[in-house]
């Protein structure tokens, strides 16, 4: 269940069923020094399972820090559980109100801004494709991964749990890629892709970027960054011309 | 901190961190801010005691653990808590919801019946709501929605059928100054406006930098003419029990104002 993203970037992949698909809850580790940093902490519902890859992926040393993405339960299931089982490991998060998101003692990363982690720099960016507010797409300079949280999920059958996008036929298929975002992002029934499209086409623009990691779909690989940039823009135009605004006359 | 509303409907309320840099910026704020005391962009919950039955719809934050389970006790005054229902599965609306179902063991969890990962939440277990879906405590109707603007996929609305009450949980809040507290909108000196409600949208449903307009604004139509209700109830923001639909209908110019912007800040 571990998978090399980076030299020293892994994928921690779990994820659970959904009918004839199955949907990632994944988390990333990042090592850094010997020191290592986990990009979100997964839903509890796979607390065991991560732990144990965890200290595999550790050699049994534990993570030094926590990233979160956003506050979401299968992104944040975890912290208190994983601060518990290893020794001082710094959260840090982007929540504006940490104490009512239940994170009190979390160090504030500000989106659009940088911050040092363990010596590491991580770029904090607005996120065109999330649905809570405070969640933060960060990317890791030194790797160029960009840890994307919801954005850019996909199902995926389940033989490809551990697939990155390099190992598919023709990169993440486009339909996990819809099937994903209409049932999760739901406001994409509104979307003009024209205006989406030009705001991740700024941040691709503005960074390198080595891989595309998300919490709940297969990493993509930058050979594959284009055409995944092409399949969301066409999924998110599918979702918003399958959503028909009711008219009055329909109340 | 409660205020009952009416007879046997309770409004819990959470005022949250201080957000005067929110509104205030560079400048001195706008005209209804106070800076003699704090801004608030507030946590709402609603208990409705019917002559049957009872139901709690939110639970506040972890911050207000032990003040939310104190005031409900105290607006139940003996009573037992037959439902808690959960809008959706974020820290601020359900982060007491164990707290509350081990001090009232024998209420049903009332949970969303949209969006596809219940299990993750602890919600797959929780009797599902959605449209159609009613549950009548005697004198208070509750009928249940599928939310329109939101966060999370699991996620609902809901609506108070003896008093045309609506229920929109993320959707029309806004900051309020720290003496308008628990005050109806008709009480305030300044009204609810363009501003107030913009800094909240403009943070909580930032994805209307993406949207068609237009077509977000033909929703807000639908809505006002499919609920048309006499009161509005927020998760966070004070409750409208005076021409609900003006503020409704605003919402089409914040959509817009939003649009025309980058993104002004986050929240949560």
């Amino acid at each position: 269940m571990t998978r090399h993203v980076t030299d020293d970037v892994q994928w921690l992949t779990v994820c659970y069923p959904h009918e004839d698909a199955h949907e990632h809850v994944s988390v990333y580790l990042i090592e850094h020094d010997g020191s290592y940093i986990l990009v979100d902490s997964g839903s509890f519902h796979h607390e065991e399972q991560l732990a144990a890859a965890i200290e595999e992926a550790t050699d049994g040393a534990g993570i030094d820090a926590i990233i979160l993405s956003h506050s979401d339960y299968p992104h944040s299931g975890n912290i208190s559980e994983f601060r518990e089982e290893w020794d001082d490991v710094e959260l840090v998060a982007s929540s504006g109100s940490p104490e009512i998101q239940g994170l009190s003692d979390a160090r504030r990363c500000i989106i659009g801004e940088d911050l040092d982690v363990l010596g590491r720099t991580f770029n904090f960016i607005d996120p065109p494709l999330a649905d809570r507010s405070h969640t933060t797409w960060i990317r890791d300079s030194e790797s160029g991964v960009l840890f994307t949280a919801d954005g850019f999920g996909n199902y995926h059958a389940p033989g490809e749990c551990e697939q990155l996008s390099s190992e598919f036929e023709d990169a993440v298929p486009e339909q996990a890629v819809y099937e994903f975002h209409r049932d999760n992002l739901v406001w994409l029934q509104y979307v003009d892709p024209d205006k989406l499209r030009t705001a991740l086409d700024e941040i691709f623009d503005d960074h390198d970027v080595s891989a595309i990691a998300p919490i709940h779909g297969n990493p993509t690989l930058a050979e594959d960054v284009p055409v995944a940039l092409d399949r969301l823009e066409r999924a998110a135009a599918r979702i918003a011309e399958e959503y028909d605004v009711p008219t009055v006359e329909d109340a | 901190m409660p205020r009952e509303i009416l007879p046997g409907l309770h409004w819990f309320y959470e005022p949250g961190p201080d957000r005067t840099e929110m509104v205030t910026g560079d400048g001195d704020g706008p005209d209804w801010y106070d800076p003699d005391g704090d801004v608030y962009i507030p946590q709402c919950a609603y208990l409705f005691e019917g002559d049957d039955e009872t139901l709690l719809f939110d639970t506040l934050s972890p911050a207000s653990r032990e003040e939310i389970l104190s005031d409900v006790e105290a607006a139940l005054d003996g009573r037992d808590l037959d439902y808690l229902v959960i809008s959706h599965p974020d820290v601020p609306h359900a982060g007491n919801a164990m707290a509350l179902l081990d001090a009232y063991p024998e209420a049903e969890l009332v949970a969303p019946r949209y969006g596809n990962d219940h299990e993750l939440y602890h919600l797959d277990d929780a009797l599902h709501v959605g449209e159609g879906d009613s549950i009548d405590l005697g004198g208070f109707v509750l009928d249940f929605h599928e939310a329109t603007f939101l966060d999370a996929p699991v996620s609902v609305w809901m609506s108070e059928r003896t008093n045309d009450m609506l229920l929109p949980v993320d959707w029309m809040g806004y900051p309020h100054a720290e003496h308008e507290m628990l005050s109806f909108v008709d009480e305030l000196d300044h009204d609810l406006d363009l501003g107030r409600l913009l800094q909240f949208h403009g943070r909580v449903l930032f994805w209307h930098q993406y949207v068609d307009v237009e077509k977000v604004q033909r929703e807000i139509d639908w809505l006002v003419d499919h609920y048309d209700p006499e009161w509005i109830l927020p998760a966070h923001g004070l409750v409208v029990r005076e021409n609900p639909t003006e503020y409704m209908d605003l919402m089409k110019d914040v959509v817009a104002e939003i649009n025309e912007r980058d993104r002004i800040g986050i929240l949560g």
